[in-house]
């Protein structure tokens, strides 16, 4: 039972992330980015170690912080189950070294430092197992 | 431009408020030795995630934490050939006088210009505050440093034509 759902995993998590990201780009052309951002962090980090779906999804969830504009209004309505996720990968954001992209992090990472505390930053840099 | 300086240092400064949590931890593996971890990386539960915040395409910092030492490369922006060598000149001179920083590494990590390594025994004997703040501090008094070095060898330069092509007027 374990190896079988193992063999066709990558594949399935790689077209559950396709599904994903064409949710995201219908809630993005109706400017919602912050249901789009939440729908881009449910269900990741994947439990698998395979590299091209961490890639897949960062994919996704990089569209999404990409399209926010507005940094404050995020928090209001993001559940704070969220936050730790979104840290892991705005430090794999931060270090693409793509300007854009690192402005639009650190931009986020301030915010989300002030409102989430240094436990958030210390749960991304000690999780070694469910690396985004 | 000042503003994604200041995000990118407040970044760098929470990040290192959160990494920088240090106790003592003998060696594993000889018995009686005590060596900084980040160092080593002989065993791979005692190591965090290696942090990389880079501001853009020429500037970043790696910040690479163990259970008993942290480890901060820096690399700076160097705009043209000038830049490069005074950058290059002016923290090697830095580098070889590390004894005197405490902090500092003598040879910085391969691919950056500069590294600290601050270890459980800097933070029992120095505040942790002030030492984010001493790094914060020099990351920013390091691009000062090096456009006034440039200014300072334009001027000489231009100096120094002056005066010696006066004398086929």
């Amino acid at each position: 039972m374990a190896e079988f759902m193992e063999a066709d995993n990558a594949e399935a998590i790689i077209t559950r992330i396709e599904h994903k990201s064409r949710k995201i780009e219908s809630l993005l052309k109706q400017h919602k980015p912050v249901e789009a951002l939440k729908t881009a962090l449910e269900g990741s980090p994947p439990n698998t170690k395979d590299e091209r779906c961490k890639s897949a999804n960062w994919i996704v969830v990089h569209r999404a912080i990409m399209a926010i504009k507005d940094v404050d209004s995020l928090f209001s309505y993001l559940d704070p189950e969220y936050y730790d996720i979104l840290m892991k990968y705005l430090y794999r954001g931060l270090s693409t070294g793509d300007r854009p992209t690192c402005d639009q992090c650190l931009r986020i990472h301030e915010k989300l430092t002030e409102r989430a505390g240094l436990g958030c930053i210390l749960r991304s840099l000690a999780d070694t197992v469910n690396i985004v | 431009m000042a503003n994604t300086s200041r995000l990118y240092l407040t970044c760098i400064r929470n990040t290192l408020e959160a990494a920088m949590c240090l106790q003592n931890f003998p060696c594993q593996e000889v018995e009686r030795h005590n060596k900084p971890e980040v160092e080593l990386k002989t065993s791979p539960e005692l190591l965090l995630n290696p942090v990389l915040i880079c501001r853009n395409e020429a500037e970043k910092c790696l910040i690479d934490s163990s259970i008993n030492s942290l480890r901060i490369s820096l690399k700076v922006k160097q705009a043209d050939e000038l830049e490069n060598i005074l950058t290059k000149k002016f923290l090697r001179f830095l580098s070889m006088r590390a004894e005197a920083f405490q902090v500092l590494r003598r040879k910085p990590v391969q691919g950056y210009d500069i590294s600290f390594l601050v270890t459980n025994y800097h933070c029992e004997e120095m505040q942790k505050h002030k030492l984010i703040d001493f790094i914060v501090q020099f990351m920013e008094d390091i691009d000062k440093e090096i456009s006034e070095l440039k200014l300072s060898v334009n001027t000489r330069g231009r100096l120094v034509a002056t005066e010696f092509l006066k004398q086929f007027i």
